[in-house]
């Protein structure tokens, strides 16, 4: 057997992707700590997988696990997943929310 | 050589980074009332991956949002980025699932220019200019040329196993007495006896179901372990073992999901090991990659509190 990277080969890694690959806790960093971050519930949407309830998603995670996840910034330390903010972030001259780019 | 530094090793080079990092021009955390939000900045490089740049070599390719991506290059390492000035938040899934993307293509582009690279999260952006990058990566050196060293040649690969039929009554019967005595009990019970026996059988059934995909699992991470460096297993959602999960096609029931660290030289060895596992009826395996080693990579900064293992 082979190993392939077709597109749905592809679905698993864009999750590993939001959720792991090497991450940087120091000031020289925009996103750390308190800046939410993509969560779970919506890696699971992007991997087609069926919708459970926000509780059913996060309630037998493993305690090691999720203090690793703390650790990856995906949590926050109360204990709440991150949530997909609702508006893309202004820049101070408000030119971010004028970004219309999207043939990427 | 160790491949994954100590969390005690990551707290010294966290500490000197912290001591020497104070970029010039990147905003200060503050904890004072009004000041500037962390998400504020004029100038940042989006950071795709860390390479080790041994000839002289350079990437020049198209990442998120169109953005043109270069490499920021100290002394042998290189960083592959895009100049950004917001950070990349969305309530558009079918956006986030564009630049994810973008940026994976954006890894493996570098990965066939430098070999495997040093994948980031999405989404790090570093806040300041060229200069603020160079100076972390020089703080940063050892760490990262560690890591770049340890991860040479070496890739991720994804492996899925799938139950698509269920393990049948009649071979789980055969070795299990407990199952026996409940089907001899069910046909000698009345209706409402049975009823309830019948209940318990499906529970014993399921119960018995879960254990051999478990010793399957088990049995197949053993042995892909003498062809690999490191294996291990992924986290599933809740529903757990017992009940099983959708495989992503729907195919059938994910049993396990494993994630390797290996080269390539031994993709042939660990296919063979999956060829083995679909020579049972019933069973199919996905298998991926090469990937860049995100679920292998380490965490920089000041603070680590936990070290950084493969999934």
């Amino acid at each position: 057997m082979e190993p392939r990277k077709d597109e749905n080969a592809l679905v698993d890694v864009l999750d590993v992707l939001l959720r792991d690959g090497a991450v940087i806790r120091a000031d020289v960093v925009i996103a750390v700590a308190d800046v939410p971050l993509v969560g779970l519930k919506l890696s699971a949407a992007i991997a087609g997988m069926e919708t459970m309830t926000e509780y059913g998603l996060f309630e037998t995670w493993d305690t090691s696990r999720r203090n690793a996840a703390i650790a990856r910034r995906q949590y926050t330390e109360s204990g709440s997943p991150r949530r997909i903010r609702s508006s893309r972030v202004p820049l101070e001259d408000g030119r971010g929310s004028n970004r219309a780019n999207h043939d990427d | 050589m160790t491949h994954e530094p100590t969390s005690l090793e990551n707290e010294q080079v966290g500490k000197e980074a912290g001591d020497r990092a104070r970029p010039s021009g990147a905003k200060r955390r503050t904890s004072q009332p009004g000041a500037t939000s962390k998400t504020d900045f004029d100038a940042g490089r989006y950071l795709y991956c860390l390479v080790d740049v041994e000839e002289d070599r350079d990437l020049e390719t198209v990442g998120i949002e169109s953005e043109p991506v270069r490499l920021i290059t100290n002394d042998g390492i290189g960083a592959v980025v895009h100049d950004c000035e917001s950070v990349y938040d969305s309530d558009d899934h079918t956006e986030i699932h564009r630049w994810l993307v973008r940026h994976q293509s954006v890894t493996d582009e570098a990965a066939a220019v430098f070999g495997t690279p040093l994948p980031f999260q999405f989404a790090t952006i570093i806040r300041g200019g060229d200069d603020v990058v160079c100076e972390w990566l020089e703080n940063e050196r050892d760490h990262i040329e560690d890591t770049l060293r340890s991860l040479a040649d070496h890739w991720e690969y994804r492996i899925e196993i799938v139950r698509t039929d269920p393990i049948g009554e009649e071979a789980l019967e055969a070795s299990d007495d407990h199952l026996t005595e409940l089907r001899a009990d069910i046909e000698a019970a009345g209706p409402g006896k049975r009823y309830l026996l019948e209940s318990k059988y499906e529970d014993r059934l399921e119960q018995l179901r879960a254990a051999r995909n478990q010793a399957l699992v088990t049995d197949v991470l053993t042995r892909l372990d003498a062809h690999a460096r490191e294996v291990h297993p992924v986290d599933s959602p809740p529903g757990g073992a017992l009940e099983g999960r959708r495989s992503r096609d729907n195919a059938g029931t994910s049993i396990g999901r494993l994630t390797i660290l290996a080269r390539a030289d031994d993709e042939e060895a660990i296919g063979s090991v999956l060829d083995d596992v679909v020579d049972n009826p019933g069973l199919e395996v996905t298998f991926t990659g090469p990937w860049a080693p995100y679920s292998f990579t380490p965490a920089f900064g000041e603070e680590t509190g936990e070290e950084s293992d493969g999934d």
